[in-house]
C-alpha cells in the first residue's frame, strides 16, 4: 500500500497507524502487532532507570466513551527492556519507537542514548504522563525544562526524537520550545487525569485513585490540540486519543496529524484495528481522489 | 463471537461513500464499558479446605461464563485479582478462593451477603467435544476443572478426575467429580490419602488402563509442564489452563504475555493447546508485575 506510506522526519511508517506508548508492550506482542495487526509503526512502554511494578490492581477500568488506567509506569527498567523486549519487537519490520519517561535531563538522556545503541528507530519523550509524579505532566507544562530535556537529547542522539505532550495549559508554548530544541515530531495528546467512582462500592476503582482517561472521550479535545499545534508549527505532528476507525483516523490527518496513534481500541476491536484503519483510510483516498496521504495531512485548515 | 461481529461490521467498510459508511456507529455493544466492574452479592460461601472457600455470587448481569473463563475479582481497599469460575448456572457463579497473599485474604474474611465486585467472563475455554477425559489438576488448579467435568457429564462423557495436593484435607471436589460420574483418583504429598508423591506419578498408570481422547490440566506449572509431555508422548492432545500475572485481564497491557509468539493469557488463554506452549517460554519463565522475566 505505497500510498499509505507516510514520512515522519527521516522515518517511514509502512502506514499512517502506530500502536500507542504502553498498549501491548512486550517485545513479542509489539512484533505482533506490526505482523498481524498491520501497524505502520509501533511505540514502547515507557522506560525508567529503575525496574518499577506500578500501581496495584485494579489499574485500568472502563467508562462511558472510554478506558481510565493507572498502570503507574511499570516496565522491568530500561537496560533489561533494550536487551530482552527491543530484539523482538523489531522483529516486526516496521519503526519501533522507545518511549521515555525520565525524571530529570540525566535520566532521559541515559535511556535515550541506551535506545539508539540497542537498535531503536527512534525515541519518544514521554514529557505527559498524568498519574505519576515527577514524571510527564509535570514537565510537559514547563517548557524551558521541556526545551532542555530536547535539547540535550537532540543533541547526544542520531535518530529521531518525538515529544509526547498532553492537554496542559502551556501545549503550544511546550510544543513551540520541543521544536526549537530540534524535536522531529510532536505527539497529542496523552491521557487527560481523571478518577472513576464506582457507585456501588461508592470508593474510587483505581487502587491510585487518579489515573488517565483515553479513548473516544478525548478524540475532540486530541484533535483540537493537533490543529492548533498545526497552525504554528512546522514539525510533523502524531494524532492520539480515541482513534477507534478510519474515521477517528482522517479526522485527525484532516486536522494536520501525518499519523495517529491506537492505544484504548485494542481492547475492543483487537490486533486487526490497525489494518482495518488503514485499509479505511485508503478507500476514503481513492474514493475522493487522492493519491497519497500526504496530501490530506492538514487539509481542513484555511 | 466478538470476531464473527467484527467480521459483520467490516463489511460495511465496502460501502463505496466513506462518508456513509456507518461502521463506527454499527457495533455499539463492543465499547469500552463491558470493562467496567459489575457488583455481586455473596449468596453462599463453603469451605473447600483449611486455605480454600467457595463464593457463590449472584450475577444475573454478567455472561454465563464457559469452563476455564476467569473473572477479575475486586474487593475494594483490598486489590484485584482473576479467579476462575468453578462453576456457574441459574444465575449464580461460583469462585474457589485460596488463600495465597493480602488479597485473597480479605475476600476469605467475607461473609455471606456481602459484595465483590467483577468484570469479565474473560479469556478462553476448554473445547470440549472429544469423548473421554483425563483431568489433573493440583490445588486450587481445581477449580476450573470441576465446571469442565459437570459440563462433560452433562453430555454424558466419561473422565477421570485426578488431583493432587500435600495434605488430604487440601483435596479439591473429589466429591463433586464422583457426583459428576467421574472416577477419582487421588495423590498426596505426605501420603495422607492415595498414592504418596505426586499426582503426575500415577499418570501413567491409568493413561495405560484408559484410553482418553483429551486431557485437561490445571494447576502448578511445573505440574502441568509434565502432563502436556506425558500426554504429547502418547499422542493425546492436552489443554492447559496457565496463570500469568494480570494487571488489565482483557488484552490490553501487555502483562502476561509468552514469549516469544506474544501470546497473552487473559485473551488468547488462559486455555491453550498444549502443543502451542511448547513454542513458548511455559515451564521455564513468567513475568512479576514490572514486566521482568523470572523463573517459574
Ligand atoms: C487466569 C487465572 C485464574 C486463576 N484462578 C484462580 C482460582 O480459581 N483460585 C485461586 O485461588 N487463585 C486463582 N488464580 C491465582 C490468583 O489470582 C492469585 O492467587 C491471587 O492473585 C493472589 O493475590 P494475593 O493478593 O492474595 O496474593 P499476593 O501475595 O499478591 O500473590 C500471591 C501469588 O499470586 C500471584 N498474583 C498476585 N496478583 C496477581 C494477579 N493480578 N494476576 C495473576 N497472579 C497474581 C502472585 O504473582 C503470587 O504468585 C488465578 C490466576 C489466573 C491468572
Ligand atoms: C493502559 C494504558 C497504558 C498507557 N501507558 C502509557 C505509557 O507508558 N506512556 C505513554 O506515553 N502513554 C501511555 N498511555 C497513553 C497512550 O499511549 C495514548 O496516548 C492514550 O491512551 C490516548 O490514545 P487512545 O485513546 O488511542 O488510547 C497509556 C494508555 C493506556 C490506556
Ligand atoms: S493482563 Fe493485560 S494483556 Fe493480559
Amino acid at each position: 500500500m505505497p500510498k499509505l506510506t507516510v514520512k515522519i522526519g527521516s522515518l517511514k511508517f509502512s502506514n499512517p497507524t502506530e500502536l500507542a506508548s504502553g498498549i501491548l508492550c512486550n517485545g513479542a506482542l509489539l512484533r505482533r502487532t506490526a505482523t498481524e495487526g498491520g501497524a505502520g509503526a509501533v511505540v514502547t512502554k515507557s522506560l525508567t532507570n529503575e525496574r518499577r511494578e506500578g500501581y496495584p490492581n485494579p489499574t485500568i477500568v472502563g467508562v462511558r466513551a472510554g478506558l481510565i488506567n493507572a498502570i503507574g509506569l511499570s516496565n522491568p527498567g530500561y537496560a533489561e527492556f533494550l536487551r530482552h523486549e527491543l530484539p523482538l519487537a523489531r522483529e516486526g519490520k516496521v519503526c519501533v519507537m522507545v518511549s521515555v519517561a525520565g525524571s530529570d535531563v540525566g535520566e532521559f538522556l541515559r535511556i535515550s542514548s541506551a535506545a539508539e545503541d540497542s537498535g531503536a528507530d527512534g525515541v519518544e519523550l514521554n514529557l505527559s504522563c498524568p498519574h505519576v509524579k515527577k514524571r510527564g505532566l509535570e514537565m510537559g507544562s514547563d517548557p524551558e525544562l521541556v526545551h532542555e530535556v530536547v535539547k540535550e537529547v537532540k543533541g547526544a542522539l542520531k535518530i529521531p526524537v518525538h515529544a509526547k505532550f498532553g492537554l496542559t495549559d502551556r501545549l503550544t508554548d511546550a510544543a513551540l520550545k520541543a521544536e526549537g530544541a530540534g524535536a522531529d515530531a510532536i505527539v497529542a495528546i496523552n491521557t487527560i487525569k481523571a478518577t472513576a467512582i464506582d457507585i456501588h462500592a461508592r470508593k474510587p476503582v483505581l487502587s491510585n485513585i487518579y489515573g488517565g482517561l483515553s479513548g473516544p472521550a478525548i478524540h475532540s479535545i486530541a484533535v483540537r490540540c493537533v490543529y492548533e499545534l498545526y497552525e504554528i508549527l512546522s514539525i510533523p505532528l502524531i494524532g492520539s486519543g480515541g482513534v477507534e476507525d478510519w474515521q477517528t483516523a482522517v479526522e485527525f490527518l484532516l486536522a494536520g496529524a501525518r499519523a495517529v496513534q491506537i492505544g484504548s481500541a485494542v481492547a475492543i476491536k483487537e490486533l486487526n484495528v490497525f489494518n482495518k484503519v488503514a485499509r479505511g483510510i485508503e478507500r476514503y483516498l481513492d474514493t475522493c481522489g487522492f493519491k497519497s496521504v500526504e496530501e490530506i495531512v492538514g487539509c481542513a485548515h484555511g | 463471537m466478538e470476531e464473527k461481529n467484527l467480521e459483520k461490521s467490516s463489511n460495511h467498510l465496502i460501502h463505496p461513500d466513506p462518508v456513509l459508511n456507518p461502521e463506527s456507529s454499527g457495533d455499539s455493544k463492543f465499547t469500552h464499558e463491558k470493562f467496567v466492574f459489575k457488583p455481586a452479592k455473596i449468596e453462599k460461601i463453603t469451605v473447600e479446605s483449611p486455605k480454600v472457600k467457595s463464593f457463590y455470587l449472584k450475577a444475573n448481569s454478567l455472561d454465563l461464563p464457559l469452563p476455564g473463563q476467569f473473572l477479575m475479582v475486586w474487593l475494594p481497599g483490598a486489590g484485584e485479582v482473576p479467579m476462575s469460575v468453578s462453576d456457574a448456572g441459574g444465575g449464580s457463579i461460583r469462585i474457589t478462593v485460596a488463600r495465597t497473599g493480602s488479597t485473597t485474604e480479605q475476600i476469605h474474611k467475607l461473609e455471606e451477603k456481602g459484595t465483590l465486585f467483577v468484570r469479565g467472563p474473560f479469556g478462553s475455554n476448554f473445547k470440549l467435544d472429544a469423548n473421554s477425559y483425563l483431568l489433573v489438576g493440583g490445588g486450587y488448579g481445581a477449580a476450573p476443572l470441576i465446571y469442565a467435568s459437570k459440563v462433560l457429564s452433562r453430555a454424558g462423557k466419561k473422565g477421570v478426575y485426578a488431583v493432587g495436593a500435600e495434605d488430604s484435607s487440601e483435596l479439591l471436589f473429589t466429591h463433586e467429580a464422583r457426583k459428576h460420574g467421574l472416577e477419582v483418583y487421588v495423590a498426596t504429598e505426605n501420603g495422607s490419602l492415595g498414592h504418596r508423591g505426586l499426582v503426575t506419578d500415577i499418570m501413567n498408570d491409568f493413561l495405560r488402563r484408559f484410553k482418553f481422547d483429551s486431557i485437561l490440566t490445571c494447576g502448578p506449572e511445573r505440574m502441568m509442564y509434565k502432563v502436556l509431555r506425558q500426554g504429547l508422548k502418547l499422542g493425546i492432545p492436552v489443554q492447559v489452563s496457565l496463570e500469568r500475572y494480570m494487571k488489565c485481564g482483557f488484552g490490553i497491557c501487555g502483562s502476561c504475555v509468552l514469549d516469544p509468539i506474544g501470546a497473552r493469557v487473559c485473551i488468547d488463554g488462559p486455555v491453550f493447546d498444549g502443543k502451542l506452549l511448547l513454542k513458548t517460554d511455559f515451564g521455564k519463565w513468567k513475568r512479576d508485575p514490572s514486566g521482568m522475566r523470572v523463573r517459574v
